[in-house]
């Protein structure tokens, strides 16, 4: 599934421009080490967590998007970090369980 | 859903645990190290003329890189974190490099290693440290992308805290 069809189904609010691509699986973390140890390239993270760290750890592991719950926001910093490292990052007002329901639901395991 | 291929390097044996960080009466000297207890050590104990005191941790975690084709595996006991260009000042050496890098593709990240007892950083072998290379880019799908893990060659663990350099710190602290 293609990370536009997601954003749209969800109603997800684009933070950076979608660098859309396909969608291998979903990871739920707000610890960052316990990302980069289990992630897997072509995931979907979702976090509350808005460090610049999230980032850094996305694109070490080659994340395609974060999408943040609970309406969390980064600084302006983090996003033009995230736009340029091409890792589109997205935020809901839904929390991390009701964001992986409605991912689960779109077909997304 | 694709089914990726194999990574001949593959990170394995992920230890949770916590890098904690001390310091020494009288000295002020500060130093951190990796705890994979179930919970961090708070006690103060005495070390020669110094007594180290609990200051910090945060939850972290320690891996090994397998070599699938040779069933070789290298601990990195001595990683504390991995320090992504971006996140140095901008102007920086280092910042400048990693933006020159970036522009064709490649992400560069410093590995900052725990402190040996007498304070000084541990080293990462640079066979080891080629092997965390491959772990990470063995993994990457994005086309032309590549991840450039150094040593730190310019200094950067002097120049920054602990808290900036552990990946958990600024969840921990919230607590």
């Amino acid at each position: 599934m293609r990370l536009q069809q997601i954003a749209d189904k969800l109603g997800l609010e684009k933070l950076t421009p979608v660098f859309d691509q396909d969608i291998d699986g979903v990871y739920i973390s707000d610890m960052i080490s316990d990302v980069i140890a289990n992630a897997k390239p072509g995931n979907l993270l979702v976090t509350v967590q808005v460090h610049a760290n999230a980032v850094a750890a996305a694109n070490l592991v080659d994340v395609c998007a974060i999408v943040l719950a609970q309406g969390k926001r980064p600084s302006d910093d983090v996003l033009r970090m995230a736009e340029k490292a091409k890792i589109t990052v997205l935020s809901t007002p839904l929390n991390r369980w009701q964001v992986a329901s409605k991912l689960y639901e779109v077909g997304l395991r | 859903m694709r089914e990726a291929p194999s990574p001949r390097y593959q990170l394995v044996d992920s230890v949770p645990g916590f890098v904690v960080v001390e310091r020494a009466a009288p000295s002020n000297q500060s130093r951190c190290y990796f705890c994979a207890e179930a919970t961090a050590p708070k006690e103060a104990y005495r070390e020669g003329d110094q007594e180290w005191h609990f200051e910090e941790a945060a939850q972290s975690f320690q891996f090994s890189v397998r070599d699938n084709a040779t069933g070789e595996v290298a601990r990195f006991h001595e990683l504390l974190g991995l320090l992504y260009y971006a996140c140095l000042e901008p102007g920086s050496k280092l910042h400048r490099i990693g933006e020159v890098a970036h522009s064709v593709g490649i992400s560069i990240y410093i590995a900052i290693t725990y402190d040996s007892p007498d304070g000084t950083p541990c080293e990462v072998a640079p066979s080891k440290l080629e092997w965390l290379n491959r772990a990470f880019n063995d993994r990457i799908r994005t086309p032309g992308k590549k991840i450039l893990i150094l040593p730190d060659l310019f200094g950067i663990q002097e120049q920054v805290s602990s808290g900036q350099i552990m990946l958990d710190f600024s969840l921990t602290t919230m607590a």
